[in-house]
C-alpha cells in the first residue's frame, strides 16, 4: 500500500472508531463497510445520533459541519465523512 | 498574590444587555466570581463603557453595540468575544425590553419588538453559542424570565407572553442540552430595583408591595448573586428550572 492508501484507511478507522464510540454502538469498529449507508437502511441511525456524531466528529478532527445539508451529504458513509475530512484538510492548509 | 481558587475562574461568560439593571449586577457579579464577562449593548453605549473600564478592560471585559433580535449581529458579536475573550462557556439571556399596553390597542410593533428581543434573543444567542458548549461538554445557559411570566399584570401580555415563553425555552432546551453536559435554567425576577419599574406610578407601586411576603423590592444584586451561582460548578444537578427571585410574590 502506498503511503496514501496507508493514511486514508488509517483515517476511515478512525472514523468508524468515533462512530462506535459517540453513539455507544456494541459492535467492532472494524466491522462497519466504508460504503454502508448509516442511516435508514443500514446502520439505522437517527437525527440524535446524527448530532453526537456531528460534535464528535468536530472534538476528534477539528471540522466543523454547520448545517443539516452538509450534515445530510456527509454522514451518508465511512467513505463520504473520510472525503468530506480530507477536503476540508486541504482547503485549511496554507498554500 | 494567591487567593482562594474563585469559582468562575477561566471562565467566559456573555451577558446580553450588561449595560445597566439586572444585566448590569449580573455581570459585575460573575467578573467578581473570576469569569471573563462580555456584555453587548443597544443604546448604552457610555454606560456599557464605564462597566467594561470598572470590569478591567480586554480580554477580562468588553462590550460591543449588538440588538439581540438582529442574527448577523449576534453572531458578529458572539464571534469578537470569542476571539478576545476565549470560547464562551456561559450565556445569560438579559437583554429584555417593555412596551406595556392593553392587547385591544397594542399593534403588531408593539407585539413583535417584544417577542422578538426577549424571546427571539434568547433563541439567537443560544443558537450562536450552544455548539461549542456541546463540543467541549459545559456550558451554562441563564435565561432571566419574569415573574410577569406567571403573575401576570394587565397591559403586559406581550411582555407576559415573551417571559413565559422564556420558561418553557428553558425546559425543553435543558432536556436537548443535558446529554452534552450542558444546564439550561431561568431566574424569574419579582419587583427589582431598576429603571424599568422607575416608571411605576407610587400608588402602583404600594399596590405591587402589598402582595410581596418580604414587602420590599429586590435589589439587582439579589437576583445576580443566584445567577452566579447556577452558573457555577456548585449547581451541577439542576437544569431545566425557573426560580423565582421575588421576595415571596403572592400572585
Amino acid at each position: 500500500m502506498s503511503t496514501e492508501q496507508l493514511a486514508d484507511a488509517e483515517l476511515k478507522m478512525k472514523i468508524k472508531e468515533v462512530i462506535v464510540k459517540s453513539l455507544r454502538l456494541e459492535m467492532p469498529a472494524a466491522q462497519i463497510a466504508d460504503g454502508i449507508p448509516l442511516f435508514g437502511e443500514g446502520l439505522g441511525l437517527d437525527s440524535i445520533d446524527a448530532l453526537e456524531l456531528v460534535l464528535e466528529i468536530e472534538r476528534t478532527f477539528g471540522t466543523a459541519i454547520t448545517d443539516d445539508q452538509i450534515g445530510n451529504r456527509v454522514l451518508r458513509s465511512v467513505d463520504s465523512i473520510a472525503d468530506f475530512i480530507v477536503a476540508k484538510r486541504a482547503a485549511s492548509k496554507p498554500a | 498574590m494567591t487567593g482562594p481558587v474563585l469559582p468562575l475562574a477561566n471562565r467566559v461568560a456573555v451577558v446580553t444587555g450588561g449595560s445597566r439593571g439586572i444585566g448590569r449586577a449580573i455581570a459585575r457579579d460573575l467578573a467578581a466570581a473570576g469569569a471573563r464577562v462580555a456584555v453587548c449593548y443597544r443604546q448604552r453605549e457610555a454606560d456599557a463603557r464605564a462597566l467594561v473600564s470598572e470590569l478591567g478592560g480586554a480580554p477580562a471585559a468588553l462590550a460591543m453595540r449588538c440588538d439581540v433580535s438582529n442574527e448577523e449581529d449576534v453572531n458578529a458579536f458572539m464571534a469578537h468575544v470569542v476571539s478576545v475573550c476565549g470560547p464562551i462557556d456561559i450565556l445569560v439571556n438579559n437583554a429584555g425590553i417593555a412596551r406595556d399596553g392593553v392587547l385591544m390597542f397594542m399593534d403588531s410593533a408593539q407585539w413583535n419588538d417584544v417577542l422578538a428581543t426577549n424571546l427571539g434573543g434568547a433563541f439567537l444567542c443560544t443558537r450562536a453559542v450552544v455548539r461549542g458548549m456541546m463540543v467541549r461538554r459545559w456550558g451554562r445557559i441563564i435565561n432571566v424570565a419574569s415573574a410577569s411570566g406567571d403573575a401576570a399584570l394587565p397591559g403586559q401580555a406581550n411582555y407576559a407572553a415573551s417571559k413565559a415563553g422564556l420558561a418553557g425555552l428553558t425546559r425543553a432546551l435543558a432536556r436537548e442540552l443535558a446529554p452534552h453536559g450542558v444546564l439550561v435554567n431561568a431566574v424569574a425576577p419579582g419587583l427589582i430595583e431598576t429603571e424599568m419599574i422607575g416608571t411605576l406610578k407610587p400608588a402602583v407601586r404600594e399596590r405591587l408591595l402589598q402582595g410581596i411576603a418580604l414587602r420590599r423590592v429586590g435589589q439587582p444584586e439579589e437576583v445576580a448573586r443566584v445567577v452566579t451561582f447556577l452558573a457555577s460548578d456548585a449547581a451541577s444537578y439542576i437544569t431545566g428550572q425557573t426560580i423565582a427571585i421575588d421576595g415571596g410574590l403572592v400572585s
